[in-house]
């Protein structure tokens, strides 16, 4: 394809377009072979262009007639806009006056029903939070949707309530207050503390408190669910839950709560004997192990001295001597010694008891030490668990007793294990030291008694 | 009826606000009085018939001077002594232990306090009062517990001890031989 020709072409479309033509050297294909040839083109170009500019020239010309046409066009367009905007200005303005005419009619028509469509709708915003938390929703569910839409439209747009729709909060408020006279029982889906779900009988008592099979329930209004309490309060309040479940004619005593399930829910919230144990920390674990170990210890002192006094009774009452227990075998020493005098006879016996003592009083005192070191152990506790609480109070201030809490109950629970450890011990120790006592005495006061009579006899 | 369904109550009530110690309590002080009402009843009527028993052996003897008489008359005096003082030591350590069981009520009654604070998060004293009460009640029923004991308890081993000393006295240590001699 040649220069030219392409250059041609390229101008045609350009006047077609009516556009400024590109500078020619711009479009030419191939690199000029010297400054001759360059020359060259430049002219060439040149007359091209002006040939060009030239039949521009004429075609706009030859359209000038359109352009007036156009411009004629424009502005009847913009006349007849200028004139619908007054137009319509003029029926805003009127408008507005008439709104603001019928405006004031209606408030003047409102009157007092301005207030009263106020009230009801503060006391349809009310109703709803009061549904939300009542029990009696877990029987009627989805009472607060109509009082939700009616609240909104209320606020939002200038509708005024209908009689049917003021009837019907008139309605609800009547409704919730006859119901929470009434001991009524429903069917309803149950979630168990274990979180099975169970379909059950469940009976609500005003609007305090729900109950289903002697456990009280509690109400999740957001999930619209029926709970289980994970921790229900004591038996005697269960027995009175069951009472009420079980059909009888007279009056039954319930126990309710007033608060309808607030404080059973902070039941939950305070800690069973295993989480209480746990908050004395390594502290009272220690306490434990060593009230166990006094335990044990004294469980074994019972058997063995009671063993032992029983043999000891069985001997102060039978003729024969028998080796298997203390008192027989301090009686031995003179059946041992028939022939020495009463001095001899009198220190051999001494002698033989202060070998019998020590079996009986063994590990005795081991228990009287377990009883003064488990307080001092829970005091131990305590220091620890204000050292915690103090620490609390460095780093986070007394702003919060939450954070403080923590250290303080490990102080008291300590305490309380060390008495509670101390306590049974100081019994355990008064009640086996009087029976070791007792066998001691026999065998100290009574051991020579009996062997004179038994002489006596025998002589 | 309707009056002891009333006292049941009250005491159901007290016991509650109490807490579990004050039960604990209840049955160590209805324990102590048992076992002193036990005593009271041997000292007022068993142990005149075992004293004059004893007496009656012991008179009834010839010889009232040897090695063996000593020794017998010894056994004797420390059979009554420890029949007098059975259980005695067990009252004591009961009276000691009232108190004691008062303060774990305490202790427990300030952990619900302290409880109370943890969940709610403020000193408001009236979800406060029920850990007071349970603190302020054991340590009241202890100390009333004990009190009862101490007279109790004191008048018991105060009589063991001297009626030891009357047995012992009372057992002569002279041979009747020896007092028709005299005579």
């Amino acid at each position: 394809m040649s220069t030219i020709s392409m250059k041609q072409r390229i101008n045609k479309t350009i006047a077609a377009f009516g556009l400024i033509a590109l500078p020619a050297f711009a479009i030419a294909e191939q690199q000029a072979a010297n400054l001759d040839q360059l020359l060259k083109q430049l002219e060439q170009g040149k007359i091209a262009q002006t040939k060009q500019n030239q039949q521009r020239e004429a075609d706009f010309k030859a359209r000038v007639a359109e352009q007036d046409n156009m411009l004629k066009n424009a502005r009847t367009e913009r006349d007849n806009a200028i004139a619908t905007s007054t137009a319509l200005e003029q029926s805003f303005q009127a408008n507005e006056v008439q709104i603001a005419n019928r405006t004031e009619a209606l408030n003047k028509r409102l009157g007092e029903l301005k207030e009263l469509f106020g009230v009801l709708q503060q006391v349809a915003g009310d109703t709803k939070g009061k549904f939300q938390t009542s029990v009696i929703s877990a029987q009627l569910p989805g009472r607060d949707v109509f009082l939700d839409e009616f609240t909104q439209s209320m606020g939002s747009s200038t509708k005024l309530a209908s009689i049917e729709e003021i009837e019907r909060i008139w309605f609800e408020l009547q409704r919730e207050m006859t119901e929470s006279g009434k001991l009524s029982s429903f069917n309803g889906e149950v979630v168990a503390a274990d979180g099975t779900r169970r379909q059950q009988e469940i009976i609500r008592v005003g609007g305090f408190n729900l109950v289903s099979e002697g456990k009280y329930l509690e109400y999740i209004f957001e999930t619209n669910a029926i709970a289980e309490l994970k921790r229900q309060p004591s038996d005697r309040y269960l027995a009175s839950a069951r009472a009420i479940a079980a059909d009888s004619s007279g009056p039954v005593a319930f126990s309710l709560d007033p608060t309808g399930g607030s404080i059973l829910n902070l039941l939950v919230q305070a800690p069973n004997t295993r989480e209480r144990v746990d908050q004395g920390g390594p502290v009272g674990y220690v306490i434990l192990g060593i009230g166990l170990v006094g335990l044990l210890i004294a469980l074994e002192r019972f058997v063995s001295l009671f063993l032992i006094g029983r043999k000891v009774n069985r001997q102060l009452k039978s003729e024969q001597v028998s080796k298997d227990n203390p008192l027989g075998r301090v009686m031995s020493v003179q059946a041992d010694n028939p022939n020495v005098d009463n001095e001899t006879l009198e220190l051999k016996l001494s002698e033989s008891i202060l070998r019998e003592v020590p079996k009986l009083t063994t590990r005795l005192t081991l228990i009287k030490i377990i009883s003064v070191v488990a307080p001092l152990i829970g005091l131990l506790g305590t220091v620890v668990g204000m050292i915690n609480t103090f620490q609390a109070i460095t780093l986070f201030g007394t702003g919060d007793p939450k954070l403080m809490a923590g250290g303080i109950s490990q102080a008291l629970v300590t305490t309380v294990l060390g008495l509670v450890v101390a306590i049974p011990m100081v019994f355990l120790f008064a009640y086996l030291n009087g029976r070791s006592r007792n066998i001691i005495n026999v065998l100290q006061q009574e051991s020579t008694g009996i062997i004179a009579e038994r002489s006596e006899k025998g002589a | 009826m309707v009056f002891i369904y009333d006292i049941i109550n009250t005491i159901q009530d007290f016991i509650e606000t109490g807490g579990d110690v004050l039960v604990v309590i209840a049955v160590v002080i209805a324990i102590m009085w048992l076992l002193i009402f036990e005593r009271l009843v041997f000292v007022f009527a068993a142990y005149r018939t075992l004293k004059k028993q004893a007496q009656q052996g012991w008179s009834s003897r010839t010889d009232h001077s040897s090695w063996h008489a000593h020794h017998i008359r010894q056994a004797m005096v420390s059979r009554m002594s420890s029949a007098l003082n059975n259980n005695l030591s067990l009252i004591q350590s009961l009276v000691v232990l009232c108190p004691l069981l008062g303060l774990l009520g305490t202790v427990t009654g300030m952990i619900e306090v302290f409880d109370v604070m943890a969940i709610s998060g403020s000193g408001n004293a009236r979800s406060m009062a029920s850990g007071v009460s349970k603190a302020t009640i054991p340590t009241m029923a202890g100390m009333v517990g004990s009190l009862s004991g101490v007279f109790a308890v004191t008048w018991l081993q105060r009589f063991a001890k001297r009626e030891t000393q009357i047995f012992e006295d009372s057992l002569s240590l002279v041979d009747n031989n020896d007092a028709m001699a005299r005579a």
